[in-house]
């Protein structure tokens, strides 16, 4: 048991917990790797895309190094363009998920504004470490923004989005887009972000053994993507973005996390650091929330509040 | 990591299903969630919307969690009722074989809410550690009970029948109860309120005392089983003190190294503090003394106690007792 007492969960989410107990270890450790990526088919089906009128078309394009990586250009089938463009970075702890993981996060967006999605298929951890996933995600992000008018992308309104690992890379990726001066962005959406190698907080140490992506899962993803340099100082702020000293000069950001998980306090003092440095940022620390809780409990009450907060915060960057 | 979550209706559809719906009811009733949060739950599980009406108000939810934009469909057969409420799940065709207990489950979580609603009170009230003294009195007035009256309260399950005596379903550490008032004089056999499944019987108490007798009958009901279907706390005597002291979420560690033990194992370290001699457990077993005497070595080692020595019994005997009134979620799994 964690020294530290913990914020309960929220009662739906502890319901939720209870009920999936046999399902779902809190831990994964780097030997459930394999399973972890074929646990569930991909979440996001063309069927599902189809339903909300949306078509998706495979491009290759350069990734880290030149070599050939996959994005998936999604856009509704009446699109008429140029209008905002949305750079998806999936989530997975780093080292799972696809590009069409958990894009149900994203979908309301681009129908909701006519927006277009670039969701890229950047390679995992442990077999490709750092800086494969976020140099893909970087590289993917320039071939958008070079792109744009031929996609029906305004370059004013592009924003990045990820959630979870895709979070991480998301802040990772803005920060190479201000230091290399690439792609302007409009947004980051930082969807319960993993941001720090260095398992430090009172937050991570709340959660052992308990919730969705634990303390030890944690540290699992960070040892694929890092190996022997987690938690030394050889590690870069693109890799882990709570080690950047300096956040200025980044486009607005929105943050998000559960008040009971692991990224909560890395989360919270990136927004800060964000104020700090003079850039604007939406914070939101749902109460009783575990990781990914709008995605394992997307019908409970604290789930429809956070999903209704992203969506809010992105109509007034791209409705503006 | 979310690719290894679905929806709770799309994952392993063969495991314990009933199981997973009643823990899911069960911790939103603990954790205090209201009508719209059961309904989200029943919506969930089952796959179609779920509705209630209390006291003439409707909330429809559908499996996302949403207010379903179209009217209400067809209601289906399992519907529940009671004073002032009703609940169901829309489906048009044939229920589904877990419809019955999502209905069942929800309605007696709203039966609950109603319960908790009502000014003062019912037997919940009587049995609730937490209400002030002044409450529960009040409350024993109604039921035509005095302060000082003899009574005691019987533990059964939530689903369990009423025998028409005052009842309330209530939250305990071990799921939802039903609790029943018993004021039967027990030197008048004829009148004593007899259930007939798996009960626990309270110590007998003043009346306003019956929070104890409450939490008496939760223990006994816990050490009901198909040998002792109803269990009798008074004759639990001083362990009782010890099971209060227990936290059903957070065992003892001479009860986590008992549940550790593969069954071969407990079965040979029950023999050998029930045994006379090493000599006699070691007949018990069939096998030789000094096979005993090295399991006997081996287990006091893994219990961190000699269970031969008149203290170690008594500490084996109360880890036994604490280990079946434990929740099994948080107990290691056994070696064997």
């Amino acid at each position: 048991m964690s020294a530290f007492p913990r914020p309960p969960f929220d009662a739906e989410l502890e319901a939720v917990l209870a009920a999936l107990a046999d399902q779902i270890p809190p831990t994964l450790t780097a030997d459930m790797i394999p399973q972890l990526r074929q646990a569930a088919p991909a979440q996001t089906s063309d069927e599902v895309l189809a339903e909300a009128g949306l078509t998706r078309r495979d491009v290759t394009v350069p990734g880290h190094l030149g070599d050939d990586i996959t994005v998936s250009v999604i856009k509704r089938r009446d699109h008429r363009g140029p209008g905002p463009g949305i750079f998806h970075t999936h989530g997975g702890g780093m080292v799972s998920g696809d590009r069409f993981s958990a894009l149900t996060q994203v979908i309301p967006w681009v129908v909701e504004h006519d927006a277009v999605m670039v969701t890229v298929e950047y390679r995992l951890a442990p077999e490709f470490p750092d800086p494969y996933p976020v140099e893909d995600c970087y590289a993917g992000l320039l071939w958008t923004a070079e792109h744009a008018a031929e996609l029906g992308i305004d370059p004013e309104r592009l924003l990045i989005a990820g959630a979870s690992a895709g979070g991480g890379l998301a802040a990772g990726v803005t920060l190479m887009a201000r230091d290399r001066r690439g792609p302007a962005l409009a947004g980051q959406m930082l969807m319960y972000p993993m941001l720090d190698d260095r398992d430090r907080t009172v937050s991570s140490a709340q959660m052992e053994g308990v919730g969705l992506w634990d303390r030890a899962s944690n540290t699992m993803g960070w040892t694929a993507l890092l190996g022997e340099r987690r938690r030394t100082d050889e590690v870069s702020v693109y890799a882990a973005p709570a080690r950047a000293t300096d956040l200025s000069g980044l486009p607005p950001a929105f943050i998000d996390c559960g008040s009971a998980e692991v990224f909560r306090d890395e989360d919270v003092a990136y927004a800060s650091a964000l104020w700090r440095d003079g850039v604007q940022a939406e914070l939101h620390v749902w109460p009783g929330g575990f990781h990914g809780f709008d995605l394992a409990a997307p019908h409970t009450a604290l789930a429809h509040a956070m999903t209704e907060a992203r969506n809010s915060w992105v109509a007034r960057l791209l409705g503006a | 990591m979310e690719r290894l979550v679905g929806h709770l209706r799309s994952v392993d559809p063969e495991a314990s299903e009933s199981l997973r719906i009643v823990e899911y009811f069960d911790v939103l009733l603990k954790r205090g969630a209201g009508v719209d949060g059961l309904l989200r739950g029943a919506a969930v599980l089952s796959g179609t919307v779920a509705g209630a009406e209390v006291r003439g108000r409707v909330s429809r939810r559908g499996p996302e969690g949403g207010v379903p934009d179209d009217a209400p469909g067809a209601r289906c057969s399992s519907r529940r009722s009671g004073e002032g409420w009703s609940v169901w799940l829309e489906r048009g065709g044939d229920a589904l074989a877990d419809d019955e207990m999502i209905v069942e489950r929800l309605a007696l979580g709203v039966e609950l809410l109603e319960a908790r609603r009502r000014p003062a009170g019912g037997l919940e009230t009587v049995i609730d550690a937490e209400s002030p003294v002044a409450e529960r009195t009040k409350v024993l007035a109604r039921l035509h009970l005095r302060a000082a009256s003899p009574v005691r309260i019987i533990a059964t399950p939530a689903d369990a029948p009423e025998f028409g005596a005052p009842t309330a379903t209530v939250p305990t550490p071990y799921g939802l109860l039903r609790a029943t008032l018993d004021t039967a004089d027990p030197s008048a056999p004829g009148e004593a309120v007899s259930p007939a499944g798996p009960a626990g019987l309270g110590t007998r108490v003043r009346a306003d005392r019956a929070p104890e007798s409450w939490e008496a009958a939760v223990v006994a009901l816990r050490l009901a089983d198909g040998t002792d279907p109803v269990v009798d706390a008074s004759y639990l005597g001083g362990l009782l003190l010890v099971a209060r002291g227990h936290d059903p979420r957070s065992p003892h560690e001479d009860v986590v190294a008992l549940a550790r033990l593969d069954p071969r194992a407990a079965h040979i370290l029950r023999v050998l503090v029930e045994s006379e001699s090493m000599r006699s457990a070691a007949a018990a077993l069939g096998t030789h003394h000094s096979t005993v005497q090295a399991r006997h070595e081996a287990l006091t080692r893994a219990l961190g106690y000699d269970p031969r020595t008149p203290l170690g019994k008594i500490r084996y005997v109360t880890a036994e007792l604490l280990l079946r009134l434990t929740d099994p979620a948080y107990l290691p799994a056994s070696d064997g």
